[in-house]
C-alpha cells in the first residue's frame, strides 16, 4: 500500500488529514442542498462530484445559489458558476487570508458568529509567551478570561462569557514538546482569536491582489458577499432540533489543498466557516466521511472527547519513547506524518511518493528501501497515474514479482509475472453500502445496500474477484483466515450481530454466490436489527434496500454541543507542539532532510511565497534557469474519463471529445500569439524533468501564464488509449522532497515551456 | 392537438454528455453519429469569458425545411410534430442535410464500428443496414413515445415513454412533454422560465427550447436579434461556428455547373436555330452536358438504385421538380432536334430554363446554408447559366462554320449576359453582407471577386471586342472568350457549393444565468463582415482552399 497510484497529488490529501482532524471530514463538502453562497477554489465538483454532485448543484443554481469559481482556467465547474475569477496558480491561500482580513479588520465583530467562536472554537484560549496555551497549573486545562469577572478560568467553567480579544496578565503553565512545562506568574497572554486578528493584519486584499493577480476589489467583494450570505444569528429546525443556519461554504480543489499551501488553504477555509459559525451546520461546510478516526461507518460515533475540550485524534505518536524511528512501511507515514494516523487508510495516504523515490535514492539515516518481494496491484495503473511516471515505470520494471488483477492490459501490468483476469463491474457480483454520509456530496436521507449484479457473463477468461480471492486463499492455505475476515466484515458487512449470525464456515470453500448470499442476509439483518434476513435473491429482485438516515447526522455541530466539545481552531497549539516533538525525534536520529516540512507546524499559518518554492526547487534540483519555463502547467479532472480506468472505451473518448480541452494543450491565445502558436498546432511542452506533445487548443478561458492538460494519458500499452497521442502532465511533474509538504503531499503543478513543433495541417 | 417538445435548461446543463452516450446506446448509432450531443460554447475575451453547454439535435421544427425539400417524401411530419424519416424511401440525396440549419442530419455509407473493422457482438446484433446511404437523425425516441401512449403512459413523465436522453440526464436539464397542453411539465416549466429557440429568425418554428433563467430575472445584452460575436481566429469555436458543408461535394457542384451550362447552351441554340438550322445539333451537346451533371448526382446519392423515388414529391421539392423537368427536357429537346422546328427548340429552351430555375431554387431552399438560401441566388444562377451557355455557344460557333453568321449577335448576347451576371454577382454579395453570412463565406467569395470580374467579364469582353471589331470574328478569340465566361461561371458554382457553402453554425440568443446574476449576451461565433486576412481564405487563391473544419456526416 505504500506505493501510491496517484495519492498525494491526485487526491485531496491535505483536506483528508486536516479535515479529519478539525471536523471529521476526510472529505469536505458544502451543504449543497441548503447552501446559498459558495466560494470554490478550483474544486471541479461538476466533473468530480458524481451524479449526485451534478444534480445537487444544478438544483442549487435553480434555487439561486451563487457559486464563485476561483481557478486559473475556466473549468466545467467554472463554466456553470455565476462568476469566474482567474487566479494565479497556488496563490489561493493569499486570497483566503485576505478574506479573513476583511472579516476581521474591515467589518464589525457583530458580522461574526461570536457565540460560536466563544463556545465552539478555541478562540478564547489564552496563549502564553512561548506560543502554547496558558493552562491551569492544577488541572492543565487551557485558560480563558471570563469578562464577567476579568479572571482567568479553565475554558469549561460554567456560566462564563470568555474574552476572545485583548491582552491579559495571568498565571499559568504552558506545556511544550515532550511535556515540558513552562510556569508563568503574571505572564502576558492573549486569546487565540486576538492573535489571529494580529496575524492577518497585513493580509489586506491589496496585498493579496498583487500575489493572486486579482483585482483587490473582487477579493473584498467576495469576502463581504460571504458575510452577507452567512445569515449570522438565524436558525433552522432539523429533525426537531434547532441548529444555526449558515448557508455559506468554501470548497477547495485538489491542487489547491495539496502540497505546500495546502495547510494554509485548509486552515483558512475551515476558519472562515468558523468566523460565521458555518462549520458543520445547515448550509455550511461539512465533512462527509471518516477514514482515519474510528469507527469509520458513522461520523458521530467518531466524536470522542479528547484533551482541551477538543475531539480526540489518533495522531501517530511523537513522544520520546513512542515515536517509530524505523519506518515499518516504505511510505514511513507513522514516522514522518503524525496527522495521517494509522488506520487501514493511513498507509495509502503516504507520503506514497517517498516509497517510489526510495526505489531510486537513499534518504540519509533512513533504512534503505528494498523492492517488494511480491507486489500486488489491484486495478490500478501507477505507471500512468502517478507523477514522474518515467521513474515509477522504471521502478516497477525492477520489481522481482508482480501480481496484477486486471481487466485490460495496461502500462503497469505489462510487466506482471501473474495476471489475474478480473471481471469488469458489469460482470462481477458485489453488495455495496450506500447512503448515509460518504465522500464529497454524498450525504443522504437513507442508508443501506445496493447489489451490483452481473449484467453480462464474464468475457474471455475473466473471473469474479470473489472467486479469484477465494482460490488464492485456498491455494495459499489461508482459507480459514480468509473466511474469518469475511465474517468480520472484510466484504463490507459483518456477518454476525447481536441477534443474527450468518457467518461462513471458516473451514470450507464457499462459492461466489454463497458468500454474497450470506453478506446479503447479514445486510438485511443489520438494517432491521436482525428482524429480517433476505438474501441474494431479494436484492436481485429489488436491487437495493435502505432505511432512513437522520438528516441531523449530516452535521457534526449537534454532536459537539452534546459532548460539550469545540472545533480545534483557529490556533493550532497541538500541531505546533507535535511539530517540535517530531523535529526533536528526527534530529536525534540525525535526520535533517525533513526540516523544511517541520516549518509547516505553525500555530497560525503565515503566507509563504509558494511560487518561489516551486521555482527554486525546480531550478536548484535540475540546474535550469527557471525563467526559461514561463508557464504553470496544471491539470483538471475529466468527468467522462473519471480516473482514467475507462480509456479503452471508444464511446467515452467520443463523447469526451465534445468537451473542449480533452487531448489538447489548452493555452491562452495571447500567450500563443507571442510564441507564434496557432490553434491545432503540434507543440512540445517541457518541464525541467521531461516533455510531452500535444495539439494546442486556444481558449480565452485560461490565464496567459498557465497551460492545461486534462486527464491522464501517455498510455503506450493500454489498448485503444495507446493510439490517442494525447499529452499528459504526469510525466512532467517531479517527485521532489522540496515540493513535499508536512502532510506528505505535493501538487499537480510544474513550470514548463512550450514550443511549436509543426504548423497546423 | 399534441406537439412534443424538448426543453434544455442551460442553467442546469454541465455538458457531461450522458445524453449523448444514452442516445448512442438507445439508438445504436455508429461511432461519431450523435443524434444528440452537447456543444461546449466559449464566448468573450479573457478574463470576461463564459462557457455554455448546449444540447443540440433535430429540433423537430413545425415548419421543417428538411421535409419541404425532400424529393421522395421520406421525411415527413407526424401529427404530434415529430419529424420522421422513412429509410425505405430515402435516396440519400442529402438535400435535407443542407436544408437543416441545425446540423441534425447524418448520412453514412458503410457500417462503422467502435474499434475499426471488427464489430463487437452488440454491434453485430444492432447494426441496421436500412440506415446506410440514407438520412438519419433524432427521432425524439418516437418508438418509446408510441409504446408509452399505447400503454397509458405519459411521455416526459414516465421513463418508458420518454426519450432516452431525457431519462439519462443527470442534471435534470432535459425535459420533454406536450407544449400544446398548458398543464404539461414543459408548459409549466416554460411559464416559470425564460427561454429562446435557436435560429428563431429562420422561421422554422423549432420544437426545442432553451431555458436560460427565471421568468422574473434580468438580462445582460439584447434580447432581440443576435449580433455576431467576434471570436479571435476561430477560437474555441470549432463545431460551433459555421463550417463548410460536406454533404454536397464536387459531384453535386458538377450538376449545377452542367445544368447551367447545358440549359444556357440550349437557350442559345434555340435562338440560333431561328436563323440557322446548323444550331439544332447543339441541342444534343446541351443535353449531354445536362446528363453528365445528373449522372454525377446519381453517383453522389446514397441509394442510387432508388433514384426514381426522386419523382415522388413535385408538389413541394424543387429537387423533385428538377427531375420532372429533366424528364420533359430530354424528349422535347430530342423532338425539337429531330423535327428541326425552331418553335420546338424554343419550347425546349424554355423547359431548359425551367430546369435551370429549379436548380436555382434548390439552392434557395437549402435553409441550412446562408450563402445559398438568399433570394438573390436565383437571378445569379439563372444569369450565370445563360452566360456560360453563351460562352459555350461561342466555342461551338468556332467549330460549326455556318454558325459564324450569328456570332455577332451571340457575342452581344454573351456580353450582355456576362454584364448582367456581374451585376447580379455584386447584388448577391451585397445581399449576403446585408442579410448576414458566415465570415468565412464572405471571405471566400470576396477572394473570388476580382478573379470573377477579370475572367468573367473584363477579359471576355475585351476578347470579343477584339475578335468582332479587329480580327473579324476570329474563332479562337471567341472560343477563348467563351471559355473564360463559361469557366468563370462554372468555378463560381463550384466555389459556392464546395468552398463557400458554410452552414448556419450554432448560436445562442442568451447565455444562461448561473444561479445568480443576469443572463448573458447572445453568442453567434463565426458571423460578421468579410475578413480577407482570415487564415484559410486570405491568400490569392483563398477561394480554392478547402475548409478543414468541414463537418463530418
Amino acid at each position: 500500500m505504500s506505493f501510491g497510484s496517484g495519492q498525494g497529488v491526485k487526491c485531496y490529501h491535505s483536506e483528508h488529514l486536516y479535515g479529519e482532524f478539525w471536523h471529521r471530514a476526510f472529505t469536505v463538502s458544502p451543504d449543497t442542498p441548503m447552501c446559498e453562497y459558495l466560494v470554490s477554489f478550483g474544486a471541479n465538483v461538476e466533473a468530480s462530484g458524481g451524479v449526485c454532485g451534478v444534480k445537487r448543484h444544478a438544483d442549487a443554481r435553480k434555487r439561486g445559489m451563487k457559486r464563485v469559481q476561483i481557478e486559473p482556467h475556466l473549468s466545467v465547474t467554472g463554466a456553470c458558476s455565476a462568476e469566474w475569477v482567474p487566479i494565479k496558480p497556488k496563490t489561493d491561500a493569499a486570497f483566503m487570508f485576505a478574506m479573513i482580513h476583511v472579516c476581521l479588520h474591515e467589518q464589525p465583530r457583530t458580522r461574526l458568529d461570536l457565540p460560536f467562536l466563544k463556545h465552539r472554537t478555541s478562540s478564547p484560549y489564552l496563549v502564553g509567551p512561548n506560543g502554547f496555551f496558558l493552562r491551569d497549573p492544577g488541572n492543565g486545562k487551557p485558560l480563558v478570561i471570563d469578562t464577567r469577572t476579568d479572571r482567568a478560568v479553565p475554558f469549561d467553567t460554567a456560566g462564563i462569557d470568555p474574552a476572545i480579544e485583548g491582552s491579559f496578565v495571568a498565571d499559568g503553565v504552558e506545556v511544550g514538546p515532550d511535556n515540558e512545562r513552562m510556569s508563568h506568574r503574571g505572564a502576558r497572554a492573549a486569546p487565540s482569536f486576538g492573535l489571529l486578528v494580529d496575524h492577518v493584519k497585513d493580509y489586506a486584499p491589496e496585498w493579496a491582489g498583487a500575489i493572486c493577480d486579482v483585482d483587490p476589489s473582487i477579493i473584498r467583494r467576495i469576502a463581504n458577499e460571504f458575510l452577507d450570505h452567512a445569515r449570522v444569528g438565524e436558525t433552522i429546525e432539523i429533525d426537531g432540533e434547532v441548529l444555526p443556519l449558515r448557508p455559506v461554504a468554501i470548497s477547495l480543489g485538489k491542487t489547491v489543498n495539496n502540497g505546500w499551501g495546502g495547510y494554509e488553504c485548509c486552515w483558512a477555509r475551515t476558519l472562515l466557516a468558523c468566523l460565521v459559525g458555518a462549520l458543520e451546520v445547515p448550509g455550511g461546510t461539512l465533512g462527509t466521511t471518516v477514514r482515519l478516526n474510528r469507527p469509520a461507518d458513522n461520523r458521530w460515533s467518531s466524536v470522542v472527547p479528547g484533551a482541551d475540550g477538543f475531539m480526540e485524534y489518533p495522531m501517530n505518536p511523537t513522544g520520546k519513547d513512542e515515536w517509530l524511528s524505523r519506518p515499518s512501511v516504505r511510505s514511513a507515514h507513522r514516522t514522518l506524518v503524525p496527522l495521517v494516523a494509522n488506520s487501514a487508510w493511513s498507509q495509502a495516504l503516504g507520503p506514497t511518493h517517498l516509497a517510489w523515490m526510495m526505489q531510486n535514492e537513499e534518504f540519509e539515516k533512513f533504512p534503505p528501501a528494498s523492492p517488494p518481494d511480491v507486489w500486488f496491484v489491484y486495478r490500478t495503473n501507477p505507471a500512468i497515474s502517478f507523477w514522474d511516471t518515467e521513474s515509477v515505470g522504471a521502478a516497477i520494471a525492477r520489481f522481482p514479482f508482480t501480481v496484477c488483477f486486471a481487466y485490460t492490459h495496461d502500462e503497469t501490468n505489462h510487466v506482471a509475472d501473474v495476471l489475474l483476469p478480473d471481471c469488469t463491474d458489469l460482470e462481477g457480483l458485489q453488495l455495496l453500502r450506500i447512503g448515509g454520509t460518504k465522500y464529497v456530496e454524498q450525504f443522504w436521507d437513507y442508508q443501506g445496500f445496493a447489489l451490483r449484479d452481473p449484467a453480462v457473463p464474464p468475457q474471455g477468461e475473466a473471473k469474479d474477484f470473489t472467486w479469484i480471492a477465494t482460490e488464492l486463499a485456498k491455494r495459499t492455505g489461508l482459507l480459514e483466515s480468509y473466511n474469518a475476515g469475511i465474517n468480520r466484515g472484510a466484504a463490507g458487512v459483518r456477518l454476525s450481530g447481536a441477534n443474527y449470525d450468518f457467518s461462513l464456515d471458516p473451514a470450507k470453500t464457499h462459492d461466489v454466490e454463497m458468500i454474497w448470499d450470506a453478506i446479503c442476509r447479514a445486510a438485511s439483518a443489520e438494517l432491521t436489527d436482525g428482524a429480517e434476513s433476505q438474501g441474494l435473491a431479494y436484492y436481485r429482485e429489488h436491487g437495493l434496500r435502505v432505511k432512513p438516515f437522520p438528516r441531523l447526522q449530516w452535521y457534526l455541530y449537534p454532536k459537539l454541543v452534546e459532548a460539550g466539545l469545540r472545533f480545534e481552531l483557529p490556533y493550532q497549539e497541538r500541531l505546533f507542539r507535535i511539530g517540535q516533538e517530531l523535529g526533536r525525534r528526527l534530529h536525534e536520529e540525525g535526520i535533517h532532510w525533513w526540516d523544511r516540512q517541520l516549518e509547516e507546524y505553525e500555530p497560525l499559518p503565515k503566507w509563504r511565497n509558494l511560487t518561489a518554492i516551486w521555482e527554486n526547487a525546480l531550478a536548484n534540483h535540475y540546474d535550469v534557469r527557471i525563467g526559461d519555463y514561463p508557464f504553470w502547467l496544471i491539470t483538471a479532472r475529466s468527468m467522462q474519463y473519471s480516473w482514467g480506468g475507462n480509456v479503452s472505451i471508444q464511446l467515452i473518448r467520443e463523447v469526451a471529445g465534445n468537451v473542449a480541452g480533452h487531448g489538447s494543450v489548452v493555452m491562452n491565445p495571447a500567450a500563443a500569439e507571442r510564441l507564434g502558436i496557432a490553434d491545432g498546432e503540434l507543440v512540445e511542452v517541457s518541464s525541467p524533468l521531461n516533455h510531452t506533445k500535444g495539439r494546442a487548443m486556444l481558449s480565452s478561458g485560461i490565464r496567459p501564464d498557465t497551460l492545461l492538460m486534462i486527464g491522464q494519458f501517455d498510455q503506450w500499452a493500454t489498448p485503444f488509449a495507446k493510439e490517442f497521442n494525447a499529452p499528459s502532465m504526469n510525466a512532467l511533474t517531479p517527485m521532489l522532497l522540496e515540493l513535499t509538504d508536512a502532510t506528505g503531499s505535493s501538487a499537480d503543478l510544474v513550470k514548463v515551456k512550450v514550443a511549436r513543433l509543426e504548423r497546423a495541417a | 392537438m399534441t406537439r412534443w417538445t424538448m426543453v434544455a435548461d442551460l442553467e442546469r446543463c454541465v455538458g457531461c454528455q450522458t445524453c449523448t452516450a444514452a442516445c448512442r446506446h438507445a439508438n445504436a448509432t455508429s461511432p461519431a453519429i450523435q443524434w444528440r450531443k452537447v456543444l461546449d460554447v466559449e464566448s468573450g475575451v479573457y478574463p470576461n469569458v463564459s462557457r455554455t453547454f448546449v444540447p443540440v439535435g433535430c429540433q423537430h421544427c413545425a415548419d421543417p425545411p428538411c421535409m419541404h425539400v425532400c424529393p421522395t417524401t421520406a421525411t415527413r411530419q407526424r401529427a404530434d410534430g415529430i419529424v420522421t424519416i422513412d429509410y425505405d424511401i430515402c435516396i440519400g440525396c442529402a438535400y435535407c442535410e443542407v436544408a437543416c440549419p441545425y446540423q441534425a442530419r447524418f448520412l453514412e455509407h458503410a457500417q462503422h464500428f467502435a474499434y475499426g473493422g471488427t464489430a463487437l457482438p452488440n454491434e453485430v446484433e444492432r447494426a441496421d443496414d436500412a440506415r446506410l446511404g440514407v438520412a438519419q437523425k433524432c427521432t425524439f425516441c418516437s418508438d418509446r413515445i408510441d409504446f408509452g401512449i399505447e400503454n397509458g403512459l405519459t411521455p416526459g413523465i414516465d421513463p418508458d415513454a420518454t426519450p432516452a436522453c431525457v431519462n439519462a440526464c443527470i442534471a435534470d436539464a432535459l425535459h420533454f412533454g406536450d407544449i400544446d397542453d398548458p398543464n404539461s411539465n414543459v408548459s409549466r416549466l416554460l411559464r416559470q422560465q425564460r427561454s429562446f429557440r435557436m435560429h428563431e429568425e429562420l422561421g422554422t418554428d423549432p420544437g426545442f427550447r432553451y431555458v436560460y433563467g427565471q421568468a422574473n430575472g434580468s438580462d445582460r445584452g439584447d434580447a432581440g436579434e443576435i449580433a455576431p460575436t467576434e471570436q479571435a481566429g476561430g477560437l474555441r469555436a470549432k463545431g460551433i461556428e459555421p463550417a463548410q458543408q460536406s454533404h454536397w461535394d464536387w459531384k453535386a457542384a458538377a450538376n449545377f455547373i452542367c445544368g447551367g451550362m447545358g440549359a444556357g447552351l440550349l437557350a442559345f441554340a434555340a435562338g440560333a436555330s431561328i436563323q440557322q438550322a446548323a444550331a439544332f445539333p447543339i441541342g444534343w451537346a446541351a443535353l449531354a452536358i445536362i446528363a453528365v451533371g445528373l449522372f454525377f448526382v446519381w453517383l453522389k446519392i446514397g441509394r442510387p438504385w432508388r433514384f426514381i423515388y426522386v419523382l415522388r414529391q413535385p408538389q413541394r421539392s424543387w429537387m423533385s421538380r428538377e427531375a420532372w423537368i429533366a424528364g420533359v427536357l430530354f424528349p422535347i429537346t430530342a423532338y425539337a432536334i429531330w423535327s428541326q422546328a425552331p418553335i420546338w427548340m424554343i419550347a425546349a429552351a424554355i423547359v431548359g430554363l425551367l430546369f435551370l430555375f429549379s436548380q436555382a431554387m434548390i439552392l434557395r431552399e437549402a435553409k441550412g446554408i446562408p450563402a445559398w438560401r438568399t433570394r438573390s441566388i436565383v437571378p445569379l444562377i439563372l444569369l450565370t447559366g445563360l452566360a456560360e451557355g453563351g460562352g459555350l455557344f461561342l466555342i461551338a460557333a468556332g467549330l460549326l462554320a455556318p454558325l459564324m453568321t450569328i456570332v455577332p449577335a451571340a457575342s452581344v448576347a454573351v456580353v450582355i449576359f456576362s454584364a448582367l451576371r456581374s451585376w447580379r454577382w455584386r447584388s448577391y454579395l451585397n445581399a449576403l453582407a446585408a442579410e448576414g453570412a458566415p465570415t468565412r463565406t464572405l471571405a471566400v467569395l470576396a477572394s473570388y471577386r476580382p478573379w470573377f470580374f477579370a475572367f468573367g467579364l473584363a477579359l471576355p469582353v475585351l476578347l470579343i471586342l477584339f475578335a468582332v471589331v479587329v480580327a473579324s470574328d476570329a474563332p479562337l478569340l471567341l472560343a477563348a472568350a467563351g471559355s473564360s465566361v463559361a469557366a468563370s461561371g462554372g468555378l463560381l458554382k463550384f466555389i459556392l457549393v464546395t468552398r463557400a457553402g458554410f452552414n448556419q453554425g450554432f448560436a445562442l440568443a442568451h447565455t444562461p444565468v448561473r444561479g445568480a446574476g443576469a443572463a448573458g449576451p447572445a453568442v453567434k461565433p463565426g458571423w460578421g463582415p468579410a475578413v480577407r486576412q482570415t487564415a484559410k481564405s486570405g491568400a490569392w487563391f483563398g477561394f480554392l482552399t478547402k475548409d478543414k473544419a468541414a463537418v463530418r456526416h
